[in-house]
């Protein structure tokens, strides 16, 4: 058995004269969980629908688990679980009724089907409401069951868009720990996300892709560390102007400057050392109320590498 | 994939379209009730084009001009009443009918005498198709009298052997194209909105991301959609059958030929609700496909009489292959060149070409998220 399950190696997919992914490889390795990270319009769903087989790159390779995409979708498919981001669910449907219905679907055998839905449901904390519709569960609930369907045919890959997008904090934190359960069983998990915080909590490593091109690829800490080790947030009287943002920015080990609402961010390498300068130069011109030192954020990470916000 | 792998997909994308159908009323009662619509306004617009509204003035009322009037109402072309000269003009003139015929007041005894006579014929040529009709029959009506009323002076009478076993009515005849109509509608009407729906609630992933055969889940929606295009189907036949009283010479023709009616038109209504991916553009293309099909399949008379351009139109339609042989379960007769083992081949090849067109706009158009 490989110990790859994606590999792309130089996707390039174009509609018309505009090109969504241009020269993509990258590799998700079995049993890990992998972000794919990028704003809007950034490539990331172009990327997902060539991967599930629903669209066809126009030049390049893709081999999922072990099997060419353009040559066998069928099979691939079978051991590939999905989770759209608007859960796909039959809403006039119960949800014992869309599970047997996904069942059909992917042949699982009716022996042992109810005794496997009832199991995953249990999990889910959705029993329960086992002959209820659909439409009558929240968000958080409809997240959860279509989770469940998707783990109904046991797959190799699971496949998270958005996994707890719109659900309440108790229902994200529920899903974040059933998608860590899966890893631990040996799924491997792949997901699209627009929150960092769920990127960073979750994944093992995290791909950043904007205008079609991959901008970073590693885990989440290392992404991190290679904006920066420490991030200084001061605010000062007067607030600082732009002689001072020049004069910190030129010092050794100082990475980034922004001056906004009467404070000033600095994100520094090198420690200490360095960031005893940073105050020291702040000092000789401003008068500082107040200092906070934190590691960088993705966000931040984020920002430094695509130019926009996640959420734009 | 084995048939049993296929069976089973098939039984659960119909099962789910079915139960989703039922749990939507609004969209179940328009599936049922535009197709029967659809046929009461069309049979509606055949009674009232059928005859003309005329009343009869008679000046006369001796036996020859009472024969005169009988022979107009033999004429099929009119519907006759008496009235007096005042209310008849005062009916013309509100619009309420289209011709007041005069019979004079010496019609008996002019004909006794061999005198021309000149009868009076007022139309309201508001509407050509009515005043032509006027035009045509009196004339007619005219012939008719003295062929029965003097059958020695008449020495040219027309000598008319039929083709058909039987005379058809023009109602009769149109019902059966208009359930033709109906059926087609209903059909697509199902097709597409299930179809559709699956795009709008965005369903159709379920579908696209699961290992199945394109071709069994395409069955599997038309199946689903046949539950309720059938039960309008039923309808159709029961209004047809019942009050309008046109029975079918052969009723398991009107079985076989039905199911294969709505299987055709249902991949086409699956195609179609691929391609649109909304119920509200639909259901208006629905019904906009089957009006200019419906008049050029030959819903009048057979198709070949349509004339070079809409007889070749008439040709590649579906619905003309439908309406013969709805024709010949109904009537008992062919209106078509070909036998009803050609319209059977024609349907089922469409229905499968369409099932297979439709795998194969979901394999590329697919429902990529």
């Amino acid at each position: 058995m490989t110990e790859t399950a994606i590999e792309l190696i130089g996707v390039t997919k174009r509609f018309g004269s505009l090109t969504a992914i241009d020269d993509l490889s990258l590799r998700v390795e079995r049993g890990e969980i992998f972000g794919l990270l990028g704003p809007n319009g950034s490539g990331k769903t172009t990327t997902v629908n060539m991967i599930s087989g629903l669209s066809r790159p126009t030049s390049g390779a893709i081999t999922v688990l072990g099997i060419n995409m353009l040559t066998d979708p069928r099979r691939i498919r079978r051991s590939l679980g999905t989770v759209p981001q608007e859960n796909a669910l039959y809403e006039e449907l119960t949800a014992e009724a869309n599970l047997r219905f996904h069942a059909d679907l992917f042949d699982i055998p009716r022996q042992d089907l109810d005794k496997r839905i009832t199991s995953l449901l249990e999990l889910a904390q959705l029993q329960e409401r086992r002959k209820s519709r659909v439409s009558t569960f929240s968000g958080g609930m409809k997240r959860r069951l279509a989770l469940v369907r998707a783990l109904l045919h046991e797959p190799e890959l699971l496949y998270f868009d958005e996994p707890t997008l719109g659900v309440d904090v108790q229902s994200r934190h529920a899903l974040w720990d059933r998608i860590l359960q899966l890893k631990e069983h040996g799924t491997t998990v792949l997901i699209t996300s627009n929150y960092l915080e769920e990127a960073n909590a979750l994944c093992d490593r995290l791909a950043i892709i904007d205008r079609g091109r991959l901008v970073a690829l590693d885990s989440p800490s290392n992404l991190r560390r290679s904006f920066g080790d420490t991030v200084l947030e001061m605010r000062t009287r007067p607030v600082p102007g732009e002689e001072i943002v020049r004069k910190v920015r030129a010092l050794p080990g100082v990475v980034s400057v922004i001056a906004s609402d009467g404070s000033l961010k600095v994100t520094v390498e090198g420690g200490a050392d360095v960031t005893g300068k940073v105050v020291t130069e702040v000092v000789r011109w401003t008068s500082l109320e107040e200092i906070q030192s934190r590691e960088p954020s993705l966000d931040e990470v984020f920002l430094s590498l695509t130019g926009r916000e996640l959420r734009e | 994939m084995s048939l049993r792998r296929n069976l089973r997909v098939v039984r659960a994308v119909a099962a789910a379209d079915i139960r989703l159908t039922l749990r939507e009323p609004l969209f179940a009662i328009i599936g049922v009730l535009i197709p029967i619509n659809f046929l009461l306004l069309f049979l509606l617009f055949a009674l009232s084009g059928g005859q003309a509204p005329v009343a009869v003035v008679m000046n006369d009322r001796g036996p020859l001009a009472e024969q005169f009037v009988q022979a107009m109402n033999n004429s099929q072309s009119f519907l006759i009443h008496t009235a007096s000269p005042a209310d008849a003009e005062r009916e013309i003139r509100s619009g309420s009918i289209v011709a007041v015929i005069t019979v004079p007041q010496d019609f008996d005894a002019a004909l006794a005498a061999k005198r021309r006579i000149d009868l009076p014929v007022e139309v309201n040529n508001l509407n050509v198709d009515f005043t032509n009709d006027i035009r045509r029959a009196v004339p007619l009506s005219i012939t008719s009298f003295y062929a029965d009323a003097f059958p020695e002076q008449v020495v040219v009478t027309a000598q008319e052997s039929d083709v058909q076993a039987h005379d058809t009515g023009y109602v009769p005849y149109l019902a059966v194209s208009i359930v033709v109509a109906g059926l087609m509608l209903a059909s697509l009407l199902q097709g597409s909105v299930n179809t559709a729906r699956d795009y709008e609630l965005g369903t159709i992933k379920e579908l696209a991301l699961a290992p199945v055969n394109r071709f069994a889940v395409g069955v599997g929606k038309m199946l689903g959609a046949a539950a309720l295009a059938t039960a309008s189907a039923l309808l159709l036949l029961a209004v047809v059958i019942l009050p309008i009283g046109v029975h079918p010479l052969h009723p398991l023709e009107v079985l076989g030929f039905g199911l294969l009616i709505i299987a055709a038109f249902l991949a086409l209504g699956v195609l179609i609700g691929t391609l649109v991916r909304r119920r509200q553009q639909a259901i208006p293309l629905s019904i906009a496909a089957v009006l200019p099909l419906f008049f050029l399949s030959g819903p009048f008379g057979p198709a070949n009489w349509l004339g070079d351009v809409p007889g070749a139109i008439a040709v590649v339609s579906p619905l003309t292959y439908a309406i013969a042989a709805f024709q010949h379960a109904f009537h008992g007769y062919q209106t078509a060149p070909q036998d009803l083992t050609a319209d059977s081949i024609v349907l089922a090849a469409f229905t499968l070409v369409t099932v297979a067109l439709t795998a194969f706009v979901f394999g590329r158009r697919g429902a990529r998220h």
